[in-house]
């Protein structure tokens, strides 16, 4: 088997620490990814993704400047982001689930606690890649889907209005 | 009339998919091992990577030391985080510890005044020392009981910071 042509995709890998940029890079790069382009903040992203057009984001939480929440904020929700739908995995030294409810929240699609390693990051955009999570629009949200399983997933009864009433004994 | 929906939920066109191709379900083994490979080579950089953070650690704790402000205790937390999320991942999983521990000290104390610079020091002389010592063991007895004191202490001094606030 040949595994994913990860050659035909375009990364944007966004960190204020070069060593871990580099340290991201040189895993992807090992993948077979060669369209790879690094950002030491969010402003320097939102341009790059303007230019290059990447289709998944690697980003950091903690950056000096814009924070990788608000970066999340205005790729989702501002009327100029280049691309809405842009898969985005979180890397970050958050490990509270407050901060992965944070982070799912503002948009993020994957959330990857460092320490890094080669596996979670494979899997984390397989991730991206096989199972997309459907996505939502209300009036304060707007990215994927924040329920982790898929809606199609669901064996029980169907309790919608518009569904006949279902009686459980 | 209908009802309206407040909620819009769709799926967009699975463009990743199309562009990687389908023929491996689950994960590449082969890309792994080339990856972990590449990994190995970089093992070499991890002590100087290491090093900087260290040393961005301690100017940022000169910095809160010479001026405590809202900007020196925010450039204080980010080095500590920084070394908390890297630490593991450049093989000094006890300078991660202690600067988890340094870094919840710093974000639940918001007040620069409230920040026992004591503490900080005693963080940030510990992940100098288990830096210096070259200590990649876990299981290393003095770096262990050194933790665990430095995240005792930072859980006394937050209970007290709660009963008095």
């Amino acid at each position: 088997m040949s595994g994913y042509r990860f050659d035909r995709l375009k990364i944007l890998v966004v960190d204020d620490n070069a060593h871990m940029r580099k340290l991201v890079v040189t895993i992807l790069q090992a993948f077979g990814a060669i369209q790879i382009f690094e950002a030491e903040s969010g402003e320097r992203a939102l341009g790059l993704m303007r230019d290059t057009n990447p289709d998944v984001i690697i980003l950091d939480w903690m950056m000096e400047g814009m924070t990788g929440l608000e970066f999340v904020k205005q790729v989702r929700a501002s009327a100029q982001s280049p691309n809405p739908f842009v898969p985005i995995i979180m890397l970050t030294g958050h490990t509270h689930i407050d901060h992965v409810r944070q982070a799912r929240d503002c948009g993020v699609n994957e959330f990857l606690a460092k320490p890094v390693s080669v596996k979670a990051i494979m899997t984390r955009l397989v991730a991206v890649i096989e199972h997309p999570r459907p996505f939502v629009r209300t009036k304060a949200y707007f990215g994927p889907c924040r329920r982790r399983r898929a809606t199609d997933e669901y064996r029980g009864p169907e309790r919608r209005a518009s569904s006949p009433a279902t009686t459980v004994e | 009339m209908p009802k309206e929906h407040p909620i819009e939920i769709f799926m967009p066109p699975n463009m990743l998919k199309a562009k990687v191709g389908g023929s491996v379900a689950g994960l590449d083994l082969g890309a792994i091992k080339r990856a972990e490979a590449a990994m190995d080579a970089l093992k070499t950089d991890f002590a100087q990577w290491i090093a900087d953070d260290v040393e961005r650690l301690g100017k940022a704790r000169d910095g809160f030391a010479a001026t405590r402000s809202a900007e020196t205790r925010e450039a204080l937390f980010r080095a500590a985080h920084d070394l908390k999320g890297q630490g593991a991942t450049f093989e000094f999983p006890l300078i991660a510890r202690m600067a988890a521990s340094l870094s919840k000290l710093v974000d639940a104390l918001q007040e620069p005044a409230a920040l026992p610079l004591n503490l900080v020091d005693a963080h940030v002389d510990a992940i100098r020392i288990v830096f210096r010592d070259k200590i990649h063991d876990t299981s290393n007895r003095m770096a262990i009981v050194l933790a665990e004191e430095l995240e005792a202490r930072v859980v006394e001094t937050l209970e007290i910071a709660a009963r008095a606030a």
